[in-house]
């Protein structure tokens, strides 16, 4: 790494830094509720290496803790994290033209809180010097975020076996959708899909494994969809 | 609760799809662009998920819908939604919500 990248490498980690604060008690929330989903630790802690979406793998814990199957839980969490595609999409224009190692180094570090950062750095300013520098910026943030991310989850497996079951820090997770639901909740779409997605489950709630789930899911999906096109129409 | 080896199984599945979805445009299909639909469906997944879930933590009990009017969690919940709409801090939220369930477990 020479001295340009370093600090290509640099501005990625102090930028992504801030973001941190929402990650962190993420990751120790997830250690604790997987510890009290029976999870053992050393399987939570490959999942945060293995999976590494913060999001996907509270639905796992909170799933598996309910007693759902595995392709309800797989499907759920796949369908949660379709949204990558997305991310993957806006990067292929910045990230083409770099070597297929960096190229699936950033695509395995391409998280919501790295996405964010990197995208605006590649939005907003041109390469200096014609030398385009600004991968080390997008793998300083997504390694940032990698880091903490395996730290606080380790963190929240040694600190959650302490935890007494009474304290019912696991009615933590539902709390974190709640409160990430309501940001979601400011367009007609949104609550329609939230509306029937939620409606959903308490209709299927009697089909076996958790399946009632998923279908809930794509119901709420089918009326977003229907929702956004009526006002496009409109 | 399934098996070690299930469970690994999951991981491994779950982490193998997602790395497929972040890899796929700047990899497997670079130069391609995504449909319009796929585009207007993501927007979906996340209100439809944290809906679904929410609900079935909260009123869904071993495969059976139970909405009890005495049962703490659903007010801690409601409490906890109005916090994060005035406040919109995760943080915040999750405090108001276990700060709510606590003193309603001792009331209710």
């Amino acid at each position: 790494m020479n001295r340009p990248a370093l600090r290509e490498f640099l501005a990625g980690c102090r930028d992504e830094a801030p973001l941190l604060l929402g990650a962190v008690p993420f990751g120790i929330l997830y250690g604790i509720s997987a510890l009290a989903a029976g999870i053992p630790a050393w399987l939570a802690q490959l999942a945060s290496a293995v999976v590494f979406a913060g999001a996907a793998q509270l639905v796992i814990v909170q799933m598996l803790a309910a007693g759902a199957g595995m392709l309800p839980t797989a499907l759920t969490s796949g369908l949660l994290n379709l949204r990558h595609l997305l991310y993957s999409a806006s990067m292929a224009t910045y990230v083409g033209h770099l070597p297929r190692r960096w190229r699936m180094l950033l695509a395995y570090l391409l998280t919501d809180e790295a996405y964010a950062v990197a995208v605006l750095r590649y939005q907003a300013r041109p390469p200096a010097e014609g030398l385009d520098l600004r991968h080390w910026y997008f793998f300083g943030a997504g390694f940032t975020l990698w880091f903490a991310w395996q730290l606080s989850t380790a963190f929240g497996l040694v600190f959650g076996a302490a935890i007494p079951p009474a304290w019912e820090l696991d009615f933590a997770v539902p709390l974190t959708f709640i409160a990430l639901l309501t940001l979601l909740l400011r367009e007609r779409p949104g609550q329609a899909a939230a509306l029937a997605a939620g409606g959903g489950v308490l209709l299927f709630a009697a089909l076996p494994f958790k399946l009632g789930l998923v279908l809930a899911i794509l119901a709420g999906l089918g009326a977003g969809v229907w929702t956004a096109r009526r006002r496009e129409q409109a | 609760m399934m098996s070690t080896l299930a469970l690994i199984a999951l991981v491994v599945g779950v982490g193998a799809v997602t790395f497929f979805y972040r890899y796929a445009m700047i990899g497997l299909f670079a130069g391609d662009r995504l449909p319009g639909w796929l585009h207007a469906l993501c927007r979906h997944i996340a209100p439809a998920s944290f809906a679904a879930l929410t609900a079935s933590a909260l009123f869904i009990d071993a495969g059976a819908v139970s909405i009890a009017l005495d049962a703490p969690k659903p007010w801690a919940a409601l409490i906890a939604a109005l916090v994060a709409w005035r406040s919109g801090s995760v943080l915040a939220t999750i405090g108001a919500g276990m700060a709510a369930l606590y003193i309603l477990k001792l009331i209710l």
